[in-house]
């Protein structure tokens, strides 16, 4: 039967070949653009660390201006980022089972051979690789014996370490660090976590650093974050010990709390630092600590903007339109070939039979507008990765990460080209089988 | 001129399904149009502002000493030498930051030291007395840094030191002082230190395209410290010189010091297209997926006149033969897709005002303008006329000789 209703369909097609393009150039058009948009809003909208995000938590205190929120859009939120003694203060703790406390730094690497090379450098505690699961190519990282007083030992990226080695395995060779000799211990994998949730500033979808060196390296050869820092109290900063002693903020702090108990612990710890340092005349706002896991972090720092949000809309608005314009042309197109269907219900076809044959033809519309909708998808998402690619000069990070056609491009299309045969072939095929045929087998 | 409208109403009323679907398509559409296009234009307007400077012609060399020999000050003065004496650069200086690059840094200027009861936060530069030149900037009020005026860099010990002198933009200008002429007077930075307003440019623009007050600037005549990520340079060529000279400055810079590493040297440009990528890829987008939208409609408008014509074939002819004449005809169409297009634009006034007023509320975009909206209605009523006269002008094709026929 399904051979005869397929072959029925085709027979539809060829006597109508100019309407039958228009419907999978429709429902095409409508699937490719609600797939570009929803891969790029689904790329960024990923939680990256998904399998331990409850167990991380940024820390964060509001140590900020008595008369003003650090961002007047978010008064509830404290700074992202904390002060060195805050966070230097709750990286002691005992608590968690990791933490670590990091900013970004520049850097130039030398003494390999090849030109000096200007990267980004990581200064951070040690459990940054265990704690966010960065995957180790060779070696390892560091213990936290190295930290204090900090050890010449540098973790290079895969990528800086196929630059300055070849990609052979460096760990135990030495190079120049900001001109401080330097011990290579590990070399990590290609590693590139989509938004990049441990450090949102900069941009959400830039590469991780090109090497990690321990934290006290920074403060130690007075190295300023690459990223931000914010201060708000009028304090006199004449030198590196000033700043460090002073209520800017600049480090970034994430710990690691397997569960309730422990992190309860680690609020309590919090508050009552915060109760200590406020009757000393520190944090002059409301007592707002705050231990934000990975998701939570993702909203608060708006890794989904509002653009994409609006975009999203549009999609489905536009494949919205799409489908009603094929359930339109599909009702004049059955309604127009109702005399047949009058025949075909006068000798004997049941209203389910011709609402089946109707749909199967449906369907055939929908697997070709989902078959081009992808390659449009395809074509559409490469347009947009050339657009910003090019305006990168080549760099990697972006948006340009997001717009990778991929199986989950896939599965938007097939689910919505089922969706829209549902939508836009269900009335038309019904409309249909309830056309008395008495009507057509009169001659006019 | 009789429309006869009740005909046709009672007409389309029998056969509703297919006025029903246009009309609901001419709605989404409108309502996507209307909104589209308002955002649309805001942000051609946030790309378009002037910025003061001569971006087209600039370029930006970013270095980083790194070793011990390194000295701050011989090296930026070597630097600089070699590149004024470029034939194609007309200035250059060194500077802190890149302007629109979304790096930078800002602070709290005040016209009464130690007044806490504002937080105006001001974009600020170190630049020598070629500053403002080689950024392409203004000067409307006042007068430029002298060489003699330009101070020392910071260092890690005295990094809280503030300058002498300060030119403010306009817009700067007229947040710390109101009305009142700027020049000659003090503005004291967060821990009261004063210095001398010298000068106003306008129009100008800080590091941060997407900040509620991107002209808020000032500019300090002090040589840049490397404590921020190194040294910048701001180098302004003639016109159509910039490119070669990024290359002459890629092949001298990267041997003439091996103390010191560049970074990069990139056309400033690079820098501000980066910053409104987002703006420009977000109307590119929605332009696109509009335009299609508007027509993916116009087809189901054509369709169903066409669908309509076809099915009525034999009643045009007999109307022909009964003495309509071809122009009765093809208002008949027109007048009945006009109203099915009208019902939908009426619906879409409503849902591109809702839309609108979704936006405003969720995404804190500015209220729909509604000069807009009236724009929508008459493009999409005009579209959807043009769309339906095709089929009209076939429907008036008909021989009145059909009417005779059977079948």
């Amino acid at each position: 039967m399904l051979g005869y209703y397929l072959r029925l369909a085709l027979r539809s097609f060829a006597r109508t070949p100019g309407i039958t393009v228009l419907m999978v150039l429709a429902i095409a058009l409508g699937i490719a653009v609600c797939v570009m948009t929803l891969t790029v809003f689904h790329a960024m909208s990923g939680n990256p660390i998904w399998w331990k995000s409850d167990r991380l938590y940024a820390v964060t205190m509001d140590n900020w201006d008595p008369s003003a929120p650090f961002d007047k859009k978010q008064p509830d939120l404290p700074p992202p980022l904390m002060t060195y003694k805050d966070a230097k203060y709750v990286a002691a703790s005992g608590v968690p089972l990791r933490k670590v406390i990091m900013y970004p730094v520049d850097a130039t690497l030398s003494g390999t051979g090849a030109a000096p090379l200007r990267i980004s450098t990581r200064a951070t505690t040690g459990d940054f690789f265990a704690m966010f699961d960065a995957p180790f190519l060779y070696g390892g990282g560091w213990s936290a014996a190295a930290e204090d007083p900090p050890q010449p030992s540098i973790v290079l990226s895969r990528e800086t370490n196929d630059k300055l080695f070849g990609g052979s395995n460096s760990v135990g060779r030495t190079l120049r660090w900001n001109d401080h000799e330097f011990r290579v211990v590990g070399v990590l994998d290609y590693w590139f976590p989509r938004p990049r949730f441990f450090d949102l500033i900069g941009g959400s979808f830039q590469p991780p650093d090109d090497a990690y060196v321990p934290f006290a390296w920074g403060p130690a050869l007075s190295l300023q974050s690459a990223g931000n820092t914010d201060c708000w109290k009028p304090e006199t900063i004449n030198n590196q010990q000033d700043f460090l002693a002073s209520d800017c903020v600049w480090v970034e702090t994430w710990m690691e709390l397997p569960d309730v108990a422990t992190r309860e612990r680690m609020q309590t710890l919090l508050d009552n630092y915060w109760a200590e340092q406020h009757r000393a005349g520190r944090f002059p706002r409301p007592r707002n600590n705050r231990l934000t896991d990975v998701g939570q972090w993702l909203r608060d720092l708006h890794v989904v903007d509002n653009d994409n949000r609006v975009l999203v809309g549009l999609a489905f608005a536009f494949l919205a339109v799409c489908l009603i314009n094929t359930v339109g042309l599909l009702l004049a197109k059955f309604l127009n070939a109702a005399a047949v269907t009058g025949v075909r219900r006068a000798l004997g076809a049941s209203r389910r039979q011709i609402f089946t044959q109707h749909l199967v033809e449906v369907a055939i519309l929908a697997v070709l507008g989902a078959a081009l909708g992808c390659l449009l998808a395809a074509l559409g998402l490469a347009a947009v990765h050339h657009m910003y690619a090019a305006a990168h000069l080549g760099q990697r990070g972006g948006y340009q990460e997001l717009t990778h056609f991929d199986t989950v491009g896939v599965a938007w299309a097939i689910v919505l080209a089922l969706v829209a045969t549902l939508a836009a072939g269900l009335y038309p095929a019904w409309r249909v089988g309830r056309t008395p045929p008495a009507v057509y087998l009169k001659s006019q | 001129m009789n429309l006869h409208i009740r005909p046709i109403l009672s007409a389309l009323l029998r056969n509703r399904t297919g006025a029903i679907l246009v009309a609901m398509q001419v709605a989404i559409a409108l309502a996507v149009l209307v909104n589209a296009l308002y955002i649309v234009t805001q942000r051609i307007e946030k790309m378009g502002r002037p910025t003061g400077m001569d971006v087209e012609n600039i370029l930006i060399v970013q270095s980083a000493g790194f070793t011990a020999h390194y000295d701050l000050k011989s090296s930026i003065q070597q630097d600089l030498a070699w590149l004024r004496s470029l034939a194609g650069v007309l200035a250059a200086t060194p500077t802190n930051a890149i302007p629109l690059s979304g790096g930078g840094s800002s602070q709290g200027l005040t016209i009464v030291p130690g007044d806490r009861t504002k937080n105006d936060s001001f974009g600020y530069y170190e630049v020598d007395e070629q500053g403002l030149d080689a950024l392409g900037l203004h000067l409307v009020a006042g007068r430029n840094f002298r060489h003699e005026e330009v101070e020392p860099p910071i260092t890690l010990d005295d990094a809280g030191r503030f300058v002498g002198n300060v030119i403010l933009s306009r817009a700067a200008a007229k947040e710390l002082f109101a009305d009142q002429n700027p020049l000659g007077k003090p503005v004291y930075d967060t821990l009261g230190k004063q210095a001398t307003v010298i000068g106003i440019v306008d129009p100008a623009m800080n590091s941060w395209v997407d900040s509620e007050h991107a002209d808020w600037v000032f500019y300090m005549p002090r040589l840049t410290s490397a404590l921020y990520g190194g040294v910048r340079y701001i180098v302004r060529t003639r016109p159509g010189e910039r490119d070669a000279v990024i290359r002459l400055a890629e092949a001298h810079l990267a041997t003439s010091n091996p103390d010191r590493v560049i970074h990069f040297v990139r056309p400033m440009t690079y820098f501000k297209d980066l910053s409104y990528l987002g703006d420009r890829s977000m109307g590119i987008y929605l332009l696109t997926v509009t335009g299609l939208m508007i027509a993916v409609t116009c087809l189901g408008i054509f369709a169903l006149a066409t669908f309509n014509v076809a099915t009525r074939t034999k009643q045009i002819g007999t109307r022909r033969a009964v003495g309509a004449r071809r122009a009765d005809v093809v208002r008949y169409f027109l007048v009945e897709n006009g109203m099915i297009t009208s019902a939908g634009v009426l619906a879409g006034c409503a849902l591109a005002l809702a839309t609108g007023y979704y936006l405003s509320l969720e995404y804190a975009l500015p209220r729909l303008n509604l000069y807009f909206l009236v724009g929508g209605v008459l493009v999409l009523w005009a579209t959807g006329q043009l769309a339906a006269w095709q089929p009209a002008r076939r429907a008036a094709a008909v021989p009145p000789s059909v009417a005779t026929r059977t079948v």
